[in-house]
């Protein structure tokens, strides 16, 4: 359900419950009202039984039928009022008890009659008389009064009533709203929080989803909103690496037709001029022609090899490995350029490595190409460093290989990557760093460069742990392991 | 009738190579440079008849020493090679009156022709 349509919901149970609350309410007032009224009115009653009751007792002391005139006006009166209010008196006290009240008061009007009846004729009322007369007198009042308290211990019952009807009503009422909203809102609160989640790894470009299915609200409207936005994110990054790839092999093929053209070129002249001057050539000067060409195959061959190593399987032979041992290997490899060239190695290898699933081939071409250009960058004297270390943050691995070289120019710093990229006069491929590039990224790690110009340079391979890779990747490295 | 002069640059030392054994074959005098600050040099010191220079090099570039050439020596013959077959370079060269352009590989009676051409047409002066 919407979280819109919860809230209408919620809503409308509240003010369902108000209402009915409020007809509670209503209808115990009522009630009170009309007890009330009926008390009122039982009141005067009874104060006008009591004045009948007081001339009853004049009447017996003192004989004066006069007396019993008045009370027959008083009863008359009540009879009055009474009917006046019978509707209201019996809605309060049942109509049950309204006709016992006037059936006594009728009785007692009789009894009040025929004592005016003697009276007047001058006879004295007998004992017997008398005491029907008090008894009608006392029952009237008594059953009168008796509803009086009756009633309103029946008002206090109905407000009491009413009192604790409102108080767990209206906490009835609070605990309602309190719980609905925390459902509610822990029901965004859970919501936000996934949402939360998946940006900050969006962020770190893990394109990952909310994979169970997103409810029905608002919350699950913006949890699709967001896996869409993630795949869409995934799709134009993986556009944008296409076109950048696709960038880097226009260069690169430009540069292929360049770098290729050359040797090329040189091979067809040493054939056109091997042919013209061949009658002119001695032994020793043909086997030097051949030489030559030969010398230009070889430069084809190393280019066209670099050129496959960049575009070789991802994930040939790829095996758990130690980083500090293919550093050992690396550095046995370009010793004897380092001792030619005086310079200095220092090693400052962690222990506390991760183990990387990699190429060890491949990884050693990485490290062997950046010393290579270190020691070129040094020239006859200076100081190699290659340290490894545990990068804690990302669990990777990283190799760093510094120089105190002459540095790169800023203004070279964008394209060493790039395919034939060399500020070499001569020998320079450029395609070390690109290749190396393309090794290290195909391993899911990350090659970049400090560099200032004057003071050296560093290079920082990363490599993800073989643990992390595991787990990543499983099923990718079944695809490539075929 | 004296030897006609050729000034060949390249960055590749076999094209000078080939070209001096082959041009030297048929009476030219050749003179091979491997950059365009030296070549310049030389033109200091010595005009040659037809300059024939690789476009893309280091430092002094085929393009430098074609502006060079043309104000020093305006009547010397500039042929420009490259492995850059690039259109948009060659209409520069041309406009900055270039005698001839070679793609590499280079076919080497092709560029003799040309050169001949050239001398052909200043002789006829
Ligand atoms: N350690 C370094 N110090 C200075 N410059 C460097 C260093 N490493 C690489 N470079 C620059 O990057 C360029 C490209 O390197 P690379 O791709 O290995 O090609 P190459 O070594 O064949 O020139 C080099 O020509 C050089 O200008
Ligand atoms: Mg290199």
């Amino acid at each position: 359900m919407k979280i819109e349509y919860k809230v209408y919901f919620s809503n409308a149970v509240l003010i369902g419950l108000i209402v009915l609350l409020g007809s509670f309410a209503l209808h115990d007032l009522n009630q009170i009202l009309t007890k009330f009224r009926f008390t009122v009115i039982a009141d005067e009653l009874n104060a006008s039984f009591l004045a009948m009751r007081l001339a009853e007792k004049n009447f017996i002391l003192y004989r004066d039928p006069a007396v019993l005139v008045g009370i027959e006006g008083m009863i008359d009166d009540a009879a009055d009022s009474l009917d006046e209010v019978k509707d209201d008196i019996t809605r309060a006290v049942g109509l049950e008890n309204y006709s016992r009240l006037r059936a006594y008061m009728d009785d007692y009007a009789l009894m009040i009659g025929e004592a005016r009846r003697h009276a007047s004729v001058g006879s004295q009322p007998s004992e017997e008389m008398q005491k029907r007369l008090r008894h009608a007198g006392q029952r009237l009042k008594e059953f009168s009064e008796s509803m009086t308290s009756l009633e309103q211990r029946r008002v206090g019952a109905i407000i009491a009533k009413s009192k604790s009807v409102l108080l767990y009503s209206v906490w009835g009422i609070v605990l309602f709203a309190l719980l609905f909203t925390h459902l509610i809102v822990a029901n965004i609160g859970l919501s936000l929080r996934k949402v939360v989640e998946l940006t900050q790894s969006i962020s770190k470009g893990h394109y990952e989803k909310i994979e169970e299915k997103p409810t029905s609200d608002e919350m699950g409207a913006v949890i699709s909103a967001i896996n869409v936005m993630a795949s869409e994110l995934q799709r134009r990054e993986q556009e944008i690496l296409q076109s950048k790839r696709l960038a880097s092999i226009g260069i690169l093929v430009a540069g292929v037709a360049h770098e290729l053209n050359n040797p090329l070129n040189n091979i067809s002249m040493i054939a056109q001029t091997y042919a013209e001057v061949y009658d002119h050539l001695g032994r020793g000067q043909r086997i030097d022609f051949m030489h030559r060409v030969e010398e230009q195959t070889e430069r084809l061959r190393v280019i066209i090899k670099n050129l496959l190593d960049f575009s070789r399987p991802k994930e040939r032979h790829r095996v758990k490995n130690d980083v500090n041992r293919v550093v050992h290997k690396t550095v046995d490899l370009v010793q004897n350029m380092l001792d030619v060239s005086n310079i200095q190695l220092r090693l400052k290898l962690a222990d506390n490595l991760p183990a990387v699933y990699i190429d060890e081939h491949q990884v050693q071409q990485v490290l062997v190409n950046i010393s290579t250009n270190a020691i070129q960058a040094m020239g006859d004297s200076g100081e190699l460093l290659i340290a490894s270390r545990y990068l804690a943050d990302s669990g990777d691995a990283e190799i760093e290989i510094r120089d105190t070289g002459k540095g790169i120019e800023p203004k070279f710093l964008d394209h060493i990557f790039d395919p034939f990229f060399t500020t070499k006069e001569d020998g320079g491929t450029g395609l070390g760093l690109w290749v190396s590039y393309g090794i290290i990224k195909n391993h899911g790690g990350n090659l970049r460069v400090e560099s200032s110009v004057g003071d050296g340079t560093a290079f920082f391979i990363t490599l993800p742990s073989y643990m992390k890779i595991k787990e990543c990747s499983d099923d990718e490295t079944q695809h490539h392991d075929n | 009738m004296t030897k006609h002069s050729i000034m060949i640059i390249d960055d590749e030392k076999i094209v000078g190579d080939m070209a001096r054994l082959s041009l030297e074959q048929d009476g030219y005098e050749v003179e091979t440079f491997l950059d365009g600050r030296s070549a310049l040099d030389r033109l200091e010191v010595r005009p040659f008849d037809v300059v024939v220079t690789d476009l893309k090099m280091k430092g002094v570039d085929g393009l430098q020493v074609l502006r060079t050439v043309k104000k020093r020596h305006p009547k010397t013959v500039v042929i420009m090679i490259t492995a850059f077959a690039n259109l948009d370079v060659a209409i520069e060269a041309l406009r900055d009156d270039v005698h001839d352009f070679f793609p590499k590989p280079v076919k080497l009676k092709e560029l003799k022709a040309s050169i001949e051409r050239a001398l052909g047409k200043d002789g006829g002066h």
